[in-house]
């Protein structure tokens, strides 16, 4: 039901004798890098040909070279820059938020059967409502703008983070429950020192899907309730008739979800999973 | 001293019950190294638990120095057979856990952990993290954590089980002369006749399922000990007299198990 996939095992992993030499992991074999740079360039060349064949009106499909010049165009007024910022903003804010609130509750959840009996129903019955339908309810209370967008991303958001850090308590190996019994550690510490870094590995992947749900809906809000961030950027074009700019805006979201996706989220791994042996490279 | 007095535990699960330790009475004197030794699945692990305070027995009593056991405390520590270290600290924080949750001043606690790392020979590898330890290192730094908090009792569930021969061997020998050193009480739980004879004072060798006690072997012989002595020898099928008849029960019910739950 909830976004929870499954990490590799967090406890059983084989006896390394040696320090475990850390390959950098981002870097792909030379071949496979050249093939994926190789269909993204055949991708734009595509592109460039059905506009040159003038397969789609010209006036709705832009060139590629159109689209850089109105990156220039944008990049020059500020526009890129401040709607890109208002849009940064908020997603960091709605996730924020939504780790603030998910993560407590998903230790909670997963630690108190009592807490899963009591608030696992209600949760279920609102976690498949689309973020976008809380857009109306949003402007109706915060009115258009800042607070009715970050409220939106915090609610489609939330859910991911809380059922994985939930899944993660629950798989916990019960032997580091002991081994705190033992020591008579305070619920504080067991929290702290054992808990959290023990479900991290599912509170990273809850972040991530958390992040990119809220990237995601960032722009519908922003089309509807905002007259800032990329995806007021997106919808404005179309009064103007400037498809570049809407692709221009596109590439931007494209570019900083995957920046922050694929290489944010890797680097805390590096430093937290990977350091601690609980997820292979 | 420790004592146990007529002790039980059942399990009850889809209605039917099951003894896991019926009876069960010892008497474990201060400074003693004692081994529970029996065939798989006889309950000696599940003793050791009731013990440590971590399961709760459901008849009899345990008491330390007088004091009746209801839960863990900090006279009592516990190696597991799998380390049970946090992945996430490193060998010194591991060490160190005890004595955070004690609230001891992180300078003390330095102090303390350095000086048990060292004592364990792994003052080197302080600041790494357990998965870049072999299997023998981590056993380590979990009888440094079992001994940082200073325990009167120390509780061992065949911490050396997962571990190759000669690293065990090397274990062993290292774990006699912290005995020897800190003085500590130890109760030991294994399956293997030979690491029984060559560490214990006593052995307390526990039937099939349900376990009770089924003898108690005095081992006399000075440390350290001759595995291929004669005297060593003696003992050896001695206990194995003993335990092989266990054994023999302890696979028929399995057999039988495998038969009705098949």
């Amino acid at each position: 039901m909830a976004d929870v996939s499954y990490s590799k095992s967090v406890a059983a992993e084989p006896a390394v004798a040696e320090a475990a030499t850390r390959s950098p992991r981002r870097w792909m074999p030379s071949r496979e890098r050249w093939l994926g740079i190789a269909t993204i360039v055949a991708f734009i060349a595509i592109w460039e040909i059905v506009y040159r064949l003038g397969l789609m009106p010209k006036w709705a499909f832009p060139s590629p070279w159109k689209v850089v010049l109105a990156f220039q165009e944008l990049i020059a007024n500020g526009k890129l820059l401040t709607n890109t910022a208002a849009s940064v903003g908020r997603q960091i804010t709605g996730v924020l938020l939504a780790a603030l609130v998910g993560i407590p509750a998903g230790l909670a959840l997963g630690a108190s059967p009592t807490a899963r009996a009591a608030f696992l129903p209600l949760c279920r019955l609102l976690y498949p409502i689309p973020g976008i339908a809380w857009i109306p309810l949003a402007i109706l209370w915060f009115g258009v703008g800042f607070t009715s967008t970050v409220f939106v991303i915090f609610f489609s958001g939330i859910w991911s983070i809380m059922f994985n850090t939930m899944t993660g308590v629950q798989t916990l190996s019960g032997q580091y429950t002991d081994v705190a019994k033992v020591y008579l550690a305070s619920p504080s510490l067991y929290t702290r020192r054992i808990l959290i870094p023990g479900s991290l590995p599912y509170i990273i992947t809850g972040m991530r899907l958390t992040y990119g749900v809220g990237w995601r809906v960032i722009v519908g809000a922003e089309m509807i309730s905002s007259i800032t961030g990329l995806g007021f950027l997106i919808d404005d074009a179309r009064w103007q008739l400037r498809p570049d700019i809407m692709i221009c805006g596109m590439i931007t979201i494209a570019m900083i979800g995957w920046v922050s996706e694929n290489w944010f989220f890797d680097w805390v791994e590096e430093k937290t999973l990977v350091r601690w042996g609980m997820r292979t490279a | 001293m420790l004592t146990v007095e007529n002790l039980n535990k059942k399990y009850v699960s889809h209605g039917s019950v099951t003894s896991a330790l019926v009876d069960i009475n010892l008497r474990i004197e201060e400074g003693e190294f004692v081994c529970l030794l029996g065939p798989s699945g006889c309950g000696k692990s599940t003793l050791l638990k009731i013990i440590a305070g971590l399961i709760p027995a459901t008849s009899g009593r345990i008491t330390i120095n007088g004091q009746p056991v209801s839960g863990p405390g900090p006279e009592r520590a516990v190696v597991f057979q799998d380390y049970a270290l946090f992945p996430w600290m490193t060998v010194r924080d591991n060490v160190e856990f005890g004595l955070e949750a004690r609230r001891l001043p992180v300078a003390e606690r330095r102090e303390v952990s350095s000086r048990l790392l060292k004592v364990v020979g792994l003052s080197d590898f302080a600041e790494r993290f357990p998965h870049q330890l072999s299997g023998g290192m981590k056993q380590r730094v979990s009888i440094a954590r079992a001994l940082a908090v200073d325990p009167s009792l120390l509780l061992m569930d065949e911490p050396f089980g997962a571990l190759d021969a000669q690293t065990r061997h090397l274990l062993q020998d290292e774990l006699l002369r912290i005995w020897r050193e800190y003085r500590k009480t130890v109760v030991f739980v294994t399956h293997s006749i030979e690491e029984a004879i060559y560490l214990s004072d006593r052995i307390v060798v526990m039937t099939a399922r349900p376990g009770r006690v089924k003898q108690i072997v005095v081992v006399s012989e000075a440390r350290p000990r001759d595995m291929a002595s004669a005297d060593m020898n003696q003992r050896q099928r001695e206990v194995r007299a003993v335990l092989n008849e266990e054994i023999a029960r302890a696979a028929a019910l399995e057999e039988a198990d495998l038969m009705a739950g098949a």
